[in-house]
């Protein structure tokens, strides 16, 4: 990786964290979800092909990575900007199911990077609420965004993207070291396959417990999982099928529930 | 003549806390700051003394936490209680009770509805397109960078217009009608038919045990080289395809839902499971 692209990518790992300077919406939720960070590093490096190859799988395994009551699981812009950089510098030369592993080891150490400095910019926040309650006693209200915005991404920029630079600067050095298509021995390769594989196994489980409210919902798991295996569909009909089942769906209780109240 | 906030004061207030609402997040006051910061414009409109506006400031910089989200309904409806105030019909005691009170159920329809439902189906719908064709998977992360993000922005400005409108009463009425449980529920069918969909196409778990040997035809009188008498995974997949991936995923489901394991430290025995797999495989020959 050349310095501009370490960078940029630097750059990004900051925006798609939690509270950039663009939003939860366009950063957190949109820049930092593995789908669209691998894109971007794809981009960034040039090879869009390799880095959406390791993108999906990634997205699959980090499903579940969302905040819910603000509990932070890991920090998923570290995870995968790095992950997919990682994984496209490292695995020149190497298998499908290898890179898609490499990148699961390099999200693993980007994610244990980025939960230290988010823990780290949420203690270094505390003191703001000093500054914003000392301009908030003067009624200052064209200042309020000097403790929120200005202080706040401040620390919020140095905790992301210093970090990033260096993580991204030691794998880059790394990689130099030879061509680990061949140093890497076979066995580390086949268990990084295995690894990768099993780890989608965690965003979809995960993704379940939001999902599986009722007992007999398990069900309706199972029907998307056979319209693969029994029916030979590729996942995009089984989300068009989707689609139109869970419309129907809402079109008959809506109209039960109208009849309902007319009969009441 | 009573006050009443601008509809250029009302944008400003929502563009405040659509960008930086998580600007200066921590654990004493939670989005307090950003709180603060975006209601600013709308306090500095609607109190003329210096006095006003500071104990309007004081009142928001305190704790406040929410799905930013769905949740600028939270800021909707303070604007109106705080125009209402400026106008005195309503107290500042009133105001501070009703955030707080805001906080729970706000934070969980956005958290269960649009974090944890939305999102995750967005993105697979969005996978389903990027995996279709190698040559057009750049199309996934397209659609959801422009639908997500205009999508929210949307229905964020319409759910702070309505808190703004209609205030506490408005809230209630979303919630009570039933459209959202209906909703919910079709959102939880579709999104469990693309998670079982992704399950079945993406884990991948095979259990490395064959036997393989020489055999001695006797009919032929030669003997056959590397014949498979026993294939662990073949036996499995003709009873059910893909048995392996599915015990796995709903293992990972039982002990993240009832057992409460964290993340890491499934990742952690995904990980010793796969070297223990990969060990096997290797001593029963099944990888060389």
């Amino acid at each position: 990786m050349g310095t501009h692209q370490i960078i940029l990518i630097a750059l990004f790992v900051y925006l798609g964290s939690i509270g950039s300077i663009v939003g939860n919406t366009i950063g957190w939720y949109t820049l930092g979800r593995p789908l669209i960070a691998s894109f971007v590093v794809g981009v960034i490096l040039g090879d869009v092909q390799t880095a959406m190859m390791v993108g999906i799988p990634l997205q699959i395994m980090y499903m579940g990575n969302v905040t819910p009551g603000g509990a932070v699981a890991w920090d998923l812009s570290y995870a995968t900007y790095i992950g997919t950089a990682g994984a496209i510098v490292f695995g020149k030369g190497m298998g499908a199911t290898e890179i898609i592993g490499l990148a699961v080891v390099f999200a693993g150490i980007g994610g244990l990077v980025g939960q230290i400095m988010w823990n780290v910019s949420y203690a270094l926040n505390l003191p703001l609420n000093r500054v914003a309650s000392r301009y908030a006693e003067a009624g200052a209200t064209k200042k309020m965004f000097i403790p929120n915005v200005v202080l706040g991404q401040l620390i919020g920029f140095v905790c992301r993207f210093v970090p990033a630079i260096i993580v991204l600067t030691s794998i880059t050095a790394a990689s130099a070291q030879g061509d680990f298509a061949k140093i890497i021995p076979a066995w580390i390769t086949t268990a990084l396959g295995i690894f990768g594989g099993m780890m989608a196994s965690l965003g979809m489980g995960i993704i379940l417990s939001f999902l599986l409210k009722k007992k007999y919902h398990i069900v309706i798991f199972l029907v998307g999982f056979i319209f693969i295996t029994y029916f030979n569909l590729s996942t995009m009909a089984a989300a068009v099928i989707a689609v139109i089942i869970a419309i129907l769906y809402y079109v008959i209780v809506n109209s039960a529930t109208i009849t309902k109240k007319g009969v009441a | 003549m009573g006050k009443k906030i601008s509809e250029k004061t009302l944008r400003k207030s929502f563009w405040n806390w659509f960008f930086w609402h998580g600007c200066s997040q921590q654990a004493e006051t939670m989005l307090g700051m950003s709180f603060a910061q975006a209601m600013s414009p709308v306090i500095d409109e609607l109190y003329d003394s210096k006095a006003d506006k500071a104990a309007a400031l004081k009142r928001h910089i305190t704790l406040f936490n929410t799905e930013q989200q769905v949740g600028s309904i939270c800021n909707g409806i303070v604007c109106g209680l705080e125009e209402a105030n400026a106008n005195g019909k309503c107290t500042p005691e009133l105001i501070s009770s009703v955030k707080v009170a805001l906080i729970g159920p706000t934070s969980a329809i956005g958290d269960s509805l649009w974090v944890a439902t939305i999102i995750p189906i967005l993105l697979t719908i969005c996978l389903s397109i990027s995996q279709a064709s190698p040559a057009v998977s750049w199309l996934g992360p397209i659609v959801y960078l422009i639908v997500y993000p205009i999508g929210t922005c949307i229905l964020s400005w319409n759910l702070f217009k309505l808190g703004y409108r209609s205030g506490i009463e408005g809230m209630q009425g979303l919630m009570s009608t039933g459209k959202l449980d209906t909703l919910t529920d079709t959102m939880t069918i579709l999104g469990l038919i693309v998670v079982g969909a992704l399950t079945a196409s993406f884990v991948t778990a095979v259990i490395p045990f064959k036997i393989v040997k020489d055999i001695y035809d006797a009919t032929q009188g030669k003997t056959l080289t590397g014949q498979t008498i026993f294939d662990a995974n073949n036996m499995v997949n003709t009873i059910f395809p893909k048995m392996i991936p599915l015990l796995l995923t709903l293992g990972v489901y039982y002990l993240y839902s009832k057992k409460k394991w964290s993340p890491l430290r499934l990742m952690g025995l995904i990980l010793v499971v796969a070297c223990v797999f990969t060990a096997v495989g290797y001593l029963t020959g099944y990888y060389k």
